[in-house]
């Protein structure tokens, strides 16, 4: 559901921060799917729905590499808005999860978009001109409009996902969902995403899946 | 210079690439090198906003090697071609190490550690401890290499341990994956056959697809999404 105004903005700034650090600044990786979407869940006061959220974009997003100029969706803001729709919505709409799930994926695609306008942006605001001397001073502006334009960017590309998703999750939740599909759905296709990151490591390191997936099977035997 | 160099990626735009940031990086330097002359101040502010590109990480070696040579008056046709010839490498070294293997295989612990029962505090705080512990050695070895060896940094670079912990990261990363992937199964909560098998048919299609697998799944949820919405509706 929509959130109160308030925790709307309080989530806006949250991806806004967050989109900074998925690039511009830090590249701590708060940015995470599953850090970003638990401290949403925290600022909404379901940290639980957050989590589970997070899990599966996790899962989902791990196999992305943000490489040069590379096209790549954008997580965070796309997290932040899942998270915080879904954690209004958790208790009351089954299909919620999966909505949220899916949105959040399409509208990481969106983040990712918005963040090739801002690099076009850039252009025009963040480089001197051909032979063009410019002071230190300057420069820093210039380098901290940038700045500033990508967490306003991260902001409004939250709120508007909120908005979007929040908007049709109350819809979603007058049609009775055939429920008992959505959580195996989601575990095996998150399971398909985590053992496709298999590739980044090379697949002649199969026998240490193999190893990993056994200790898999014994944690699950243990539970 | 260490602490500008978070945001050297701040002004990422399609003609200079991280140009404008590498400048913001060196701006404390050049003003000190270039004290009281503020025509040779902007020149050289001017130079090196132009096209560079490294790995964010590693972009402190650059910066620590070019603050060196500014500062013994090196002439600029130089120090131009000394970062034309690092900024290859130190992209393709810090992609391979970082983004190929070290953070998935962070994130694959965090995940498995989750999925495993640890609560989220305590997998997140593993997630970024460990990630960010080669982050932040990156940082500050790179800029302390290139302030120490100026333009013969290229041999630091080579005989850094980034292939080694590549490596090792690679081999945890698989490791991890196999975990995590059949928790992710578990969490499914759905006992029988017929489920245990479309969970190792997930896991082989993932191997086998690689990261497409993502877009089969995203169809597949929603698919699933519209026909439960429809279904439920009809019924």
């Amino acid at each position: 559901m929509v959130p109160d105004v308030p925790i709307l903005l309080l989530l806006g700034l949250l991806g806004g921060v967050l989109a900074l650090d998925g690039t511009s600044f830090g590249q701590f990786m708060l940015s995470r799917p599953l850090i970003a979407a638990g401290l949403a869940g925290i600022v909404t006061g379901s940290p639980h729905a957050g989590i589970v959220i997070g899990v599966l974009l996790e899962a989902l997003q791990l196999a992305v590499l943000p490489v040069g100029a590379a096209r790549y969706p954008e997580a965070a803001p796309a997290a932040v808005a899942a998270a915080g729709a879904y954690a209004g919505a958790a208790v009351d709409v089954p299909v919620a999860l999966m909505a949220a799930v899916v949105f959040s994926m399409a509208w990481g695609r969106v983040g990712g978009t918005t963040v090739e306008w801002l690099r076009r942006t850039n252009v025009g605001i963040a480089v001197p001109g051909d032979g063009q001397r410019v002071s230190p001073g300057d420069l820093e502006r210039m380098h901290l409009k940038a700045l500033g334009l990508d967490f306003v960017r991260g902001a409004v590309v939250t709120i508007t996902g909120l908005l979007v998703l929040g908007t049709l999750l109350e819809t979603l939740g007058w049609i009775p969902f055939q429920e008992h599909w959505t959580r195996p759905a989601l575990a095996l296709s998150a399971a398909g995403a985590l053992a496709s990151s298999l590739r980044l490591f090379g697949r002649r390191r199969l026998p240490l899946f193999f190893a990993g997936a056994a200790a898999g099977l014994a944690v699950l035997w243990l539970k | 210079m260490l602490l500008r160099s978070f945001a050297v990626q701040g002004s990422w735009n399609y003609r200079t690439l991280i140009g404008t940031g590498m400048a913001f990086v060196l701006a404390p330097a050049l003003r000190h090198v270039h004290a009281g002359d503020a025509e040779r101040l902007r020149a050289a502010v001017a130079r090196h906003a132009e096209l560079f590109n490294a790995h964010p990480y590693l972009a402190t070696v650059a910066a620590g090697a070019i603050a060196r040579l500014e500062a013994e008056g090196a002439p600029p046709e130089l120090v131009g071609r000394f970062k034309n010839a690092l900024r290859g490498s130190l992209g393709s070294m810090g992609d391979r190490l970082v983004w190929l293997t070290w953070r998935p295989a962070c994130a694959l612990l965090m995940v498995a550690l989750l999925l495993g029962g640890a609560p989220w505090g305590v997998a997140v705080a593993a997630f970024l401890v460990s990630y960010n512990a080669l982050h932040l050695w990156m940082r500050v070895w790179g800029l302390n290499a290139g302030l120490r060896d100026g333009l013969q940094v290229a041999r630091a670079l080579r005989e850094a341990p980034f292939e080694r912990l590549g490596d090792w990261a690679g081999s945890a990363g698989a490791f991890l994956a196999g975990l995590a992937a059949v928790l992710a199964v578990g969490w499914g909560e759905t006992p029988g056959l017929p489920y245990t098998a479309l969970g190792a048919a997930a896991l082989a299609a993932g191997v086998l697809l690689g990261p497409r697998v993502r877009i089969v799944a995203g169809i597949g949820l929603a698919a699933l999404l519209i026909a439960g919405v429809v279904l439920a509706s009809n019924s």
